[in-house]
Formats: C-alpha cells, sequence, structure tokens
C-alpha cells in the first residue's frame, strides 16, 4: 500500500436516525471530514452525543452513511476486507465472561484466520504487551475494569492492524489503570500504527495525539495539528529550574526595560492532580 | 441490499470462521451449565420404569407397556428439552452479544455478518445434538435392559404355559419392536430436526426482535402453530370457503411455506407404538428440516445484513 494512502479517510459523512417518537430525523453526524495518515495518533474530542462514536462505527461498517464516504486504507469500509486492517476497541466491552484471557484473544485470532504455533506466540506477545501474562488463564469474569479495558486492546491488535480504533478507551478505569492504556496507546504510535482514538479525557488527548478533532452536534468545529492548535502566538514560556532569587530579579528588570514586552506571571509551575496521584499510589522500592 | 452484507475475501475461509463461532456459542452455552438438565433426564428414564399402566390386554403383552412408557417419557422429555434449549439458547446469544458490545469487537474483525449469524446458529444446533445424543444413549441403556427383563418375564410366562417354539419365537419379535432399534434412533433424530428448526427459527425473530422475552414466546407460538397449521389447512380448503379458490389454495400453500408443518414429525408417536418408521418418511422429515432451517437463516441473514448497532 502506498505510503500516501490515508489510513482513515471520511468525506463528507452524514448520519441520520429515525427516533422512535413520531418517527423524526434526528442528524448524529453532520458532513464530518476527517483525513488520517499512517502512523499519526487522532483525538476526536467532544461532550457526549456529539456523534464521536457514530462517526466511528460509519467507519467500522457498523452503521450506514446517510451520504459520504469512509475508507481504511483506501478501502470502502463497508467491505469486509476493509477490517483485515482494523482493531477495534469500543465504549465499555464487557466480552465474553466465560473465556479466560488467553482464551478471549485465540478466539479473536482465530477469527482473523490465526492457527496454531503463529497464534499461541501471537497470544503471549500480547499478553505481555498489555502486562496481563498473570491473568492469562483466569475467567474475564473476574477482571477489573482496567483489565477489561487493556485485554480489549490486546484483541484489537490481535490480526497486527495497521489502525486501531479506540472509543473512549479509559472511561471508568482509575488513573493507574488509564496511565497504562495512554502508555499502550504510546507504544502503538512508536510502532508506526495509527491511531484513532475518541474521549472527552482532554488531557489524556493532548498527551498522545499528533491531530485533534473537536465535534460538537454533529459537526466538526476544529481541527488540526495539536501543536497548531494550542500554541499562543504572540505567549512565550521559559521555564528555569535552581534559579536564584536575583536572576529572577534581573530577568524581571530586563523584561520591564523592553519595549513592548509585558510579563503576565511568574512562579512555580505546578504538577498535575493525576501526576501527584500517580506518585502517592506508586509503591517504591525500598532498596 | 446495500454493499455493507457483500462478502469479499477476508483472511481466513468461511467455513473456520464459522466453526470458530459456532465452538464459541456451544461453550459459552455449556459453561452456562445447561447440562445439568442431563440429571433430570436420568430421574425421568429411570422413573418411567415404574409408570406402569393397568393393562387390558392378555399376560402375552405383559411388560410392553412399561417399555412403552420408557419410550413416551424420553422422547417427551427429549422434545422439551431440545426445545427449550434451541428457542431460549439462540433467543438469548444475539441480544446478550449486543447488550455486551461484544458483537462489535466481532464485526469489526474480518467477519462477515452471514458467518457470524451461522456460526451462532450452528453452535446451537450442535449443543442440541450433543445434548439429544447422551439423551439418546441413557434412553437405550435404560430401553435395553428393561427389554431384557421383561423378554425373561415372557419366555418363562410362555414355557410356564407350554407355548409352542413357533409362538414364543413371534411374541420375541414383537416385543423386541417395542425394544431399543433403528426406527427409535429415527424418532430421536426427528426430534433433533424439529429442534433445528426451531433454532433457526428462533434467529430469525431474534434478529428484528428487541427482547429475550420476545424472541421465545413467538417462538413457542409458532412451534404449536407448526403442529395443527396442516390440519387447519386441510380444514380450511374442505370446508370450502377456499377450495374452489386458487387464492385460498395459494396462500394455505405460502403459509406452509413461511411456517414451519410438523405433520411429518407425527410419525414419533407411531415409534412409540412400535411401529416401524419408513425410510421415506425419514427422508422427507430431513428434507422439510433442511428446507425450513436454510429458508430461515437466510431470511435472517437479510435481516441482519441490514441491521445498524
Amino acid at each position: 500500500m502506498n505510503q500516501t494512502t490515508p489510513a482513515v479517510e471520511i468525506k463528507n459523512l452524514v448520519k441520520d436516525f429515525k427516533t422512535s417518537f413520531r418517527n423524526q430525523t434526528l442528524r448524529a453526524v453532520d458532513d464530518v471530514s476527517i483525513r488520517i495518515m499512517p502512523g499519526e495518533v487522532y483525538g476526536l474530542i467532544g461532550p457526549n452525543g456529539s456523534g464521536k462514536s457514530t462517526t466511528m462505527k460509519a467507519l467500522l461498517g457498523l452503521v450506514v452513511p446517510t451520504s459520504g464516504q469512509c475508507a481504511i486504507f483506501g478501502m470502502d469500509s463497508l467491505k469486509v476486507d476493509s477490517r483485515n486492517d482494523v482493531g477495534f476497541l469500543p465504549e465499555n466491552p464487557y466480552f465474553y465472561k466465560h473465556l479466560s484471557g488467553a482464551e478471549t484473544l485465540r478466539f479473536y485470532g482465530k477469527l482473523c484466520g490465526l492457527k496454531g504455533k503463529v497464534l499461541e506466540a501471537r497470544v503471549s506477545e500480547l499478553l505481555a504487551l498489555v502486562d496481563l501474562e498473570g491473568a492469562r488463564d483466569r475467567r474475564l469474569g473476574g477482571y477489573s475494569k482496567g483489565m477489561l479495558q487493556r485485554i480489549g486492546l490486546a484483541q484489537a491488535l490481535v490480526q497486527e492492524p495497521r489502525l486501531v480504533i479506540l472509543d473512549e478507551p479509559t472511561a471508568g478505569v482509575d488513573p493507574v489503570g488509564s496511565r497504562q492504556i495512554r502508555d499502550l496507546i504510546l507504544k502503538l504510535k512508536e510502532r508506526g500504527i495509527t491511531v484513532f482514538l475518541c474521549s472527552h479525557l482532554l488531557e489524556q488527548v493532548q498527551e498522545v495525539c499528533d491531530q485533534v478533532g473537536i465535534v460538537f452536534r454533529g459537526k466538526m468545529v476544529k481541527e488540526g495539528r495539536l501543536d497548531d492548535l494550542i500554541a499562543i502566538e504572540d505567549q512565550t514560556e521559559i521555564v528555569l529550574k535552581d534559579a536564584s532569587p536575583e536572576l529572577i530579579a534581573q530577568i524581571t528588570a530586563l523584561v520591564a526595560n523592553s519595549a513592548g514586552t509585558t510579563l503576565l506571571h511568574t512562579g512555580k509551575p505546578r504538577t498535575t492532580l493525576e501526576r501527584l496521584f500517580l506518585r502517592e499510589t506508586t509503591p517504591t522500592d525500598p532498596s | 441490499m446495500s454493499d455493507m452484507i457483500a462478502i469479499s475475501s477476508p483472511k481466513g475461509s468461511h467455513l473456520s470462521r464459522i466453526w470458530v463461532i459456532a465452538l464459541h456459542a456451544f461453550t459459552q452455552l455449556v459453561r452456562m451449565k445447561v447440562f445439568y438438565f442431563l440429571a433430570v433426564f436420568a430421574v425421568i428414564a429411570i422413573a418411567s420404569n415404574f409408570f406402569d399402566l393397568p393393562q387390558h390386554e392378555g399376560p402375552e403383552s405383559v411388560g410392553v407397556n412399561v417399555l412403552r412408557s420408557i419410550k413416551s417419557w424420553s422422547l417427551g422429555t427429549m422434545t422439551l428439552f431440545s426445545m427449550v434449549l434451541s428457542i431460549v439458547a439462540t433467543a438469548l446469544l444475539l441480544p446478550k452479544d449486543v447488550e455486551d458490545r461484544t458483537l462489535y469487537t466481532i464485526l469489526a474483525k474480518p467477519v462477515p455478518r452471514f458467518d457470524y449469524l451461522a456460526g451462532k446458529l450452528l453452535g446451537v444446533i450442535l449443543l442440541v445434538f450433543v445434548s439429544l445424543a447422551l439423551m439418546d444413549v441413557l434412553m437405550t441403556a435404560v430401553l435395553h435392559i428393561r427389554t431384557s427383563i421383561v423378554l425373561e418375564q415372557q419366555l418363562a410366562m410362555a414355557q410356564a404355559q407350554s407355548w409352542p417354539q413357533d409362538a414364543i419365537q413371534s411374541l420375541r419379535q414383537e416385543t423386541a419392536l417395542h425394544g431399543p432399534s433403528w426406527s427409535l434412533q429415527g424418532a430421536v433424530f426427528a426430534v433433533f430436526l424439529r429442534a433445528s428448526i426451531m433454532a433457526s427459527l428462533s434467529l430469525l425473530i431474534s434478529t428484528f426482535s428487541t427482547s429475550t422475552l420476545f424472541t421465545t414466546i413467538v417462538s413457542f407460538m409458532v412451534y404449536f402453530i407448526g403442529h395443527f397449521q396442516a390440519d387447519a389447512r386441510d380444514a380450511y380448503l374442505q370446508a370450502g370457503h377456499a377450495g374452489e379458490g386458487m387464492i385460498g389454495r395459494i396462500l394455505s400453500l405460502l403459509m406452509s411455506l413461511v411456517l414451519p408443518d410438523f405433520q411429518n414429525f407425527n410419525v414419533i408417536d407411531a415409534v412409540i407404538e412400535g411401529q416401524t418408521m419408513p425410510m421415506l418418511i425419514l427422508a422427507k422429515m430431513t428434507l422439510v428440516g433442511l428446507y425450513y432451517a436454510v429458508f430461515y437463516t437466510i431470511a435472517s441473514w437479510y435481516v441482519f445484513a441490514e441491521k445498524e448497532f
């Protein structure tokens, strides 16, 4: 496949649903276009009910667009073939509680045509990747929410897809579990896997995504490179370590003497509440 | 029909994927502990030995009623269990996958929707087959032991009454007809076919139904309709309401094509009475069973292929 072929190409997607009340039409997605190049991590953000999940379902062929097209690596996403190269983790999945972690991955692997030693090797590799080797033979009924999300991510990766679609991958997961999933997404990025992520946890999106799209009431209201979107063009940030009060005074005086420049703020940068939580709850090595 | 149902060539064959889903559905149902009902069946099969009804025939038929009772209770229980299993299990599997969103993860893989449906149906049919096979083994064993006892009793009675050898031989042959036979296996196969038809019908209903309860109730209603629709059709046509009109005949034919007609399956009662099942009836039942199962599965696919999640 040509590297210039987009991993995801959604063109003017419109999706209408009939409501049960008087058979009225509800427009869930309104003329949304998204283009994600191979290796990128794209975050689709927006409030609940803004059409994020419907956009993803249309991309996976789970709903048929009212108008517009969706393609995965150039293949029409309504064709089964397009799913050879995609892995999907839906929001709050339950999976089959009667299966163990390894059996779950085997099941999904077999659906993708894997078998024998190749399948077994893949199952072990994925369990190691999502840090569930210790729970490989435990039934999913006994898994925590974070473990379920990680086994869900592993099943999404079972056939080594080039595109992974994650719908609210950290919904309901505690900060430690959330961090693990975020680290996994970064690992996927390192491997060159394209990630299409949908979340309303903005800080997380900011940490992992290259591109961001904001949808509101079914419409794409803002889209572009994350760095471009969040940079404040007329401001500059300097962060110093172990700066003496004298140095700070000198810098402040220098700025005051410079025409057209205003010092907006000095002080100590703050850690995030999440970082603080992780620092306090992560066990430290006694040695 | 939209492109959504277009089956191209994802990795792996259709058959292997259907088999993977079927085995998974089978395992899922087994782990729901459905085989516990076999203990109930064992109790019924053994208890039916003691349901010795008062007999009005001559002394030569002593014990035959018990053999009939064993077959009647066993086949009745097999029908009940296989029907409940096929309808409830099928009605449960699809809505559960949708509710738990596991369906999304499966259809997001290169799995055509037909493979998913056929796999689920095959899993239920496999479960019904294994259940019936186990019950059949138990019934045949109980019947075999009891037939030997009855034959011994009859031999003792005949010898005490100084029956001629050819009369004894004739009695033995007649009693043996009530014991384990190929016709009895044919009757069990008929129970299996009927359950398979109902499983595929439940699959069709569950593709557009919104609840497991609705699918179960409608399926059981259709099951009962299937038993008297042939009689109702005959009575309707012979009563002259529509017998003369072409439309009436076409409508009744359409009804029998769409709703299952279990008239041919009444042969099970004849087998309980010790009659032999003709091969022609067996072949006819198999064809009828295949027709309905394939028809309902294709109809399910048609509905499911257009469904949005």
